[in-house]
């Protein structure tokens, strides 16, 4: 294919090797700035992946849903809390997925287990969806039958009517459980790789070197967005919608140059740099502009610092040296050895099917988004900021989840930075309409660009990989 | 009515992160001392009458052991199911050292 440069000449290029014409590569904006980045920013892995378009019907059609939800969820590893929801034994959290519920719980101080949340008696559930808390023992709420933290049984009320049950195996069931840098994540399929696997070693090193583990979830915020979760999910795999969605933000953003990279059939990612300006607007903004509009996740940190810019310096290496000293100081951290490019730019990586891992400091966010069970036009998403444990290693507690309705604005959330909340808000509106259009459109599928939406593309083959998949309900013998 | 205080317990034997149950004027009270701050809630679950003194507490709230519900320390507010209806709460003072309760 050909490619228009902007001094007119034509060249060509393979498919997906095109980049934003005329504007500095993401690799060659982060290669100038004066703390240098680690390895693992620096590379690339990017694959041409097809140019088929990808077919509606999964986002609009509520049987794709259940096929989802008997061979995608059943089988895929999944987020479901930190380590820092269960620090003590008998603490534990409730993880719901569509039909799936499941007791995340530390049975030891290092072990954690995940059981299916329901009594093995009639069939309630041991703890209510979406709850937290301790416990010595799982006692049912409706006939008391219990487990112990363990899984054993503890009680069978009336056992004498019960002879035909053989306590010993009505041990609650368990998914598998891994943990990987703070995060636990859990599997129903008991035949499924081991989550470095599943992650691939590529994609592992990234998140080893990050050291999430060493951060703590300083705001939670929940909302239903109103579309699919797939469409909700490919919402924010691409800078390519900046320019339009998000035009306040597009005067601090290299949307147009961002890097999208895939790393095995799990995880894909993209680098947008902050602090610059996006190609869309070259020649029509100033360094001053770019400092002025620059947007940060976790802006409170910052508090109400003046940005000015000296002689001779560039908008992104003031944000930068700024952001590292009152970051430093408002969080009780150490960031001297922390690359510009980690303090500034936002790394949105995907772990399949629904987490969002943002390492970096100025977006320090994991999204995680669940399909709502009872209408596949609907999605629950979390957005949870974290914030590195203050250097003197009290470990504050987790927040508390935030849920706002589907009417209130991301704003309205207590501590939800305002100029974040106003972009997840653009982001909602544009989804709505997507859902609806899809539903409305004469075309079968949706049409996708090379490089800016290979993430979506990459997504997509693994949902169809498993969707492919016969079905896999988890069910257990107890006889 | 006027509001009656009574001594419920020496500060010193509710320390930040602890609780503690008590009886007074008949009833079951908890005494809870998170955030750097006592909080005096009633220590009987709304929802199934059994006792909180043994729960988790965490960010604001404190969970029932036996069923998992969960309530504000600050409100009684029940937090999520099986219970419905709050657990009454109890104004608080220190008084000489003494954590004093209004019944």
């Amino acid at each position: 294919m050909s490619v228009e440069m902007p001094d007119r000449r034509t060249v060509q290029v393979d498919k997906g090797d095109a980049r934003c014409p005329g504007a500095p590569t993401t690799q060659e904006i982060i290669a100038n700035d004066k703390v240098g980045a680690p390895r693992w920013v620096r590379s690339e892995s990017y694959q041409f992946m097809g140019d088929g378009d990808i077919s509606k019907n999964r986002y609009i059609d509520p049987a794709f849903a259940k096929l989802e939800f008997e061979r995608l969820w059943t089988r895929t590893w999944q987020f479901a809390c930190r380590e820092e929801h269960i620090p003590q034994v008998g603490d534990y959290y409730v993880y719901d997925i569509g039909p799936y519920s499941f007791i995340v719980t530390r049975v030891a101080p290092n072990e954690i287990r995940a059981y299916y949340n329901a009594c093995l008696h009639r069939g309630t559930k041991l703890r209510a969806s979406g709850t937290q808390g301790c416990a010595s023992e799982f006692r049912c709420s409706f006939h008391g039958w219990t487990w112990n933290i363990d899984g054993t049984n503890k009680r069978v009320t009336c056992d004498w009517d019960f002879p035909h049950v053989d306590r010993k195996k009505f041990s609650l069931p368990q998914a598998k459980v891994e943990r990987v840098a703070g995060f636990v994540f859990i599997n129903m399929d008991l035949d499924a790789p081991p989550l470095a696997e599943y992650l691939g070693p590529e994609a592992k090193a990234h998140i080893d070197a990050w050291k999430l583990e060493d951060r703590y979830i300083y705001l939670h915020v929940s909302k239903r967005f109103p579309a699919n979760w797939k469409l909700t999910i490919e919402a924010f795999m691409e800078a390519y919608h900046v320019i339009e969605t998000h035009p306040q933000v597009a005067v601090s953003n290299g949307d147009a140059n961002s890097q999208y990279d895939v790393y095995g059939e799990h995880v894909d990612r993209f680098i947008s740099t902050l602090g610059v300006l996006s190609p869309h607007l070259y020649g029509k903004h100033t360094e001053e502009d770019i400092l002025k509009q620059f947007t940060l996740g976790d802006s409170g940190a910052l508090g109400n610092t003046t940005r000015t810019l000296g002689q001779g310096q560039s908008a992104r290496q003031v944000m930068a040296d700024m952001f590292r000293g009152m970051f430093e100081k408002a969080t009780n951290t150490d960031l001297s050895a922390v690359s510009d490019s980690e303090l500034l730019d936002c790394f949105s990586y995907t772990v399949f099917p629904n987490t969002f891992l943002f390492p970096g400091i100025s977006l320090p966010m994991v999204y995680r988004f669940r399909p709502d069970p009872r209408d596949h036009r609907k999605c629950i998403y979390e957005v949870m900021f974290l914030r590195p444990v203050p250097v003197d290693g009290k470990r504050p507690e987790p927040a508390e989840p935030i849920y706002l309705t589907d009417q209130q604005s991301f704003t309205e959330a207590e501590g939800m930075d305002p100029g974040f909340g106003a972009i997840l808000d653009q982001d909602t509106n544009n989804l709505f309409m997507q859902q609806e259009g899809l539903e409305a459109s004469a075309k079968r599928g949706i049409t996708l660009g090379n490089y800016q939406e290979i993430r979506v593309r990459h997504f997509e083959k693994t949902i169809e990989k498993y969707i492919a998949m016969p079905p896999k309900v988890p069910e257990r013998d107890f006889t | 009515m006027e509001k009656t205080f009574s001594r419920a317990a020496n500060v010193s034997e509710v320390p930040p992160g602890t609780k503690k149950a008590v009886e007074i004027a008949g009833l079951s009270i908890l005494l809870c001392h998170a955030n750097d701050r006592l909080f005096a809630v009633s220590n009987i679950c709304s929802h199934a009458n059994e006792k909180l003194e043994c729960g988790r507490v965490s960010r604001g709230w404190i969970s029932c052991p036996a069923h998992g519900a969960r309530f504000e320390l600050a409100t009684g507010r029940a937090m999520n199911p099986p219970a419905v209806k709050p657990i009454a709460t109890y104004e608080v003072r220190v008084v000489d050292d003494w954590i004093e309760v209004a019944i």
